[in-house]
């Protein structure tokens, strides 16, 4: 895929961001939504509040019957409508346009009715103001005497009473009692034709009555289903907010739940598309790092990491270019260190024999001359000038073997090559053997600091033994009597070099000689005690075993020589 | 003739010295032995001697310096150098300063009295 990084960051970033914006934006959309219907709501309760203050004034209105009443009921039923006619169509549309039209039309229906209904009282005072009339009239002519002797007085001030009892109930009971009474009429007199207009208004009244509570029935009804039409929008409002609410609180528990799932799986996904690369990188180096240089960054992704491939592969390549030249540069050195090697040790060896030469030079001069002497005058030598003679011929041939010794110990130590694992500890130990009898006959002390473990070099045992025998001696001979000598093996931590420190309490060597120290033939000893062979040959052991021979000096405070081993190698 | 000739050897081989001063000694020279160069020295410094016989390669003062340290202080006194094998360059340095003869070692008693004789001869006149 041809994806920079870059993009790819850019994706792994933006779709989880795109999640939380969709889900925050149709949340807000929701929540702006709920707000409207919030306004809704309002308006709802608003409707209801005044369809309730309707029917407070209806009922005012049924219970006085008057025009002052009506005049309220119907300036209250104005505002009513008005208030409707102000709610904006968009709120009608969005609550109901089909309820609105109910409403409307159920509130026309109520103002109409209203209106019939005080047409109806009206006509009912009036035929309250007939029957009362023809009441008073029929009770003149009863106490005339005009009316059958059935019909008396008392009857008729029954009948009025059952009259206004009807007209104050309006109930069935009252009806029906009136109703009788006048059936009673009939009866006992069928043809009172003057009791007929009575009769005839009364039978008005009932029918007006009638009416007008048919007529208050139906405003009832309409009131009623006013209220209902009301009721049931404020109830839908309110149960679309609830609806709204859980829309949005399921919506957000949605997106939180894509979020935590997709979104780290998301990031996760990008993070290691991103990082792919760089880890292969990483491996390759890791592998030309242990060693193998033909490894080569794989080319595959086309983004940033592409030309750091290609410039890692070059530079690389130009490595691998200089580490096989340089390869054979080592190659070429060590055939050239090998022939060095082979002609520093011809020149050694030169310079050996040349010594060696010298050193035998003066005790056979001192031989030959004596010889000479002693045959010059043999004659007339006394016994202990001839003991002189021969006691000095022994001396310089013990000299000389003395020479001819060390030559050969140093040759056989050359040559003998085998190098092992030796726990220098031991070799350390054993050669204080060696050297105890110097110890013992010169009253030196040996102090030893010497860990109680094994510690391994890879050595020639016999090599090692010199090393040490011949420090060791010189330690000795410097103090000559009363000294200590401290040997002390110290390895700082695991694959750190071993140290071997070698301390006397001796009189120092000078600045002038500890330059010469290392020089073969090299020594300050009397004439016939040292051949100053030692520490050259030390040192050149010591290389042999790749460590070092180092002196410290401080006049008459006394000398260290430090010797230090490199410590045995599995691998090697 | 040979009497009052005074020789010193310095070598700090004392075999030398010894074998030396009874050798020459036996031929009539007066005849100092010394194997520590710097009272050798010294000692020349006090009393002139006649001829020198010296060790090249030696502690504190070398052969070389004895030489000229005598050849400063008197001209006339013949010096003899004894050295080990091989060292011509010395030898040639030495006869530049001003020795007599150089001897080398391993060498036989008439060597020496040959070169001194010679010495004592080139003394005389
Ligand atoms: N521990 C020491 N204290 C003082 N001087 C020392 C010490 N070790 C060595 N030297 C000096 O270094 C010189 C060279 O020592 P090296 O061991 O090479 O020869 P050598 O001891 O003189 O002769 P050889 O070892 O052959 O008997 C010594 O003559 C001595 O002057
Ligand atoms: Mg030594």
């Amino acid at each position: 895929m041809r994806l920079k990084i870059w993009h790819k960051m850019i994706i792994g970033i933006a779709i989880p961001s795109l999640i939380v914006v969709l889900g925050s934006l149709i949340n807000y959309g929701y929540i702006s939504d709920t707000e409207n219907r919030q306004r809704y709501v309002l308006i709802a309760d608003d409707l209801k509040e005044h369809v309730l203050e309707v029917r407070r004034n209806e009922k005012n209105f049924f219970h006085f019957k008057n025009a002052d009443y009506l005049h309220n009921l119907q300036s209250e039923i104005s505002t009513l409508a008005t208030s409707v006619k102000h709610i904006s169509p968009k709120a009608v549309e969005e609550i109901g346009k089909e309820e609105f039209a109910l409403f409307n039309e159920t509130l026309n229906a109520y103002a109409n009715l209203l209106n019939d209904l005080y047409e109806s009282y009206q006509q009912e005072s009036q035929v309250v103001e007939e029957v009362r009339a023809e009441g008073r009239e029929l009770e003149t002519l009863v106490s005339q005497g005009k009316l059958s002797q059935e019909i008396t007085t008392s009857f008729i001030l029954h009948l009025r009473l059952l009259e206004k009892n009807y007209m104050l109930f309006r109930d069935k009971k009252s009806f029906n009692e009136l109703n009788n009474r006048l059936k009673q009429i009939r009866n006992v007199t069928p043809f009172c034709y003057r009791c007929n207009p009575y009769i005839a208004a009364i039978n008005n009244l009932f029918s007006t009555y009638n009416k007008s509570d048919a007529l208050a029935n139906k405003i009832q009804d309409t009131g009623n289903s006013l209220e209902v039409i009301t009721g049931k929008i404020v109830v839908r409002e309110r149960e679309k907010i609830g609806v709204f609410f859980t829309k949005t609180k399921r919506l957000l528990v949605i997106a939180l739940i894509i979020l935590c799932t997709v979104g780290p799986l998301l990031v996760y996904k990008t993070a290691s598309y991103i990082v792919a690369p760089i880890k292969r990188l990483a491996e390759i180096t890791e592998k030309i790092a242990e060693g193998d240089l033909t490894q080569r960054a794989p080319l595959r992704e086309h983004d940033e990491t592409y030309s750091l491939s290609t410039s890692f592969n070059t530079m690389l390549d130009h490595l691998q270019l200089t580490h096989d030249s340089l390869e054979h540069s080592l190659q070429l050195l060590h055939q050239k260190q090998a022939q060095l090697v082979e002609s520093e040790k011809r020149a050694t060896l030169g310079l050996l024999v040349s010594g060696v030469a010298h050193e035998l030079n003066n005790p056979l001069n001192n031989i030959s001359l004596t010889a000479e002497t002693m045959r010059e005058g043999l004659e007339e030598f006394s016994r202990e000038e001839l003991d002189d003679y021969i006691k000095d011929i022994l001396s310089q041939s013990e000299r000389a073997h003395n020479i001819v010794e060390n030559l050969l110990d140093f040759a056989r130590a050359r040559r003998s090559t085998i190098m092992e694992k030796q726990d220098i500890i031991r070799i350390v130990k054993e050669s204080f053997h060696l050297v105890a009898n110097q110890l013992r006959i010169n009253n030196i002390k040996l102090e030893q600091h010497i860990p109680d473990i094994a510690l391994f070099v890879k050595g020639n045992r016999s090599k090692l033994e010199q090393i040490l025998v011949s420090i060791f001696t010189n330690a000795i001979q410097a103090m000559k009597t009363d000294g200590t000598l401290t040997v002390r093996v110290t390895q700082e931590s695991e694959n750190k070099n071993i140290l071997i420190k070698i301390h006397d309490t001796g009189p120092g060597i000078s600045e002038n000689d500890i330059k010469n120290i290392f020089e073969p033939f090299f020594t300050t000893k009397p004439v016939g005690e040292g051949t100053g062979l030692g520490l050259s040959v030390s040192r050149s052991l010591v290389m042999e075993h790749k460590g070092e021979l180092r002196v410290e000096s401080t006049l008459d405070k006394g000398t260290t020589f430090i010797i230090t081993l490199p410590p045995f190698e599995v691998t090697s | 003739m040979e009497n009052n000739i005074r020789i010193m050897v310095v070598d700090d081989e004392p075999i030398v010295g010894k074998r030396l001063k009874q050798t020459l000694e036996k031929d009539g020279y007066v005849v100092e032995a010394f194997t520590d160069s710097l009272i050798a020295t010294n000692e020349f410094e006090k009393n002139p001697f006649d001829i020198i016989i010296t060790d090249l390669k030696m502690e504190k003062i070398d052969g070389m310096n004895i030489l000229e340290n005598v050849k400063r202080k008197n001209p006339d006194t013949k010096v003899i150098i004894i050295t080990g094998v091989g060292k011509w360059l010395t030898a040639t340095e030495a006869f530049e300063k001003g020795a007599f003869d150089f001897i080398i070692k391993p060498f036989k008693l008439d060597e020496i009295r040959d070169v001194v004789q010679r010495a004592v001869k080139d003394l005389s006149t």
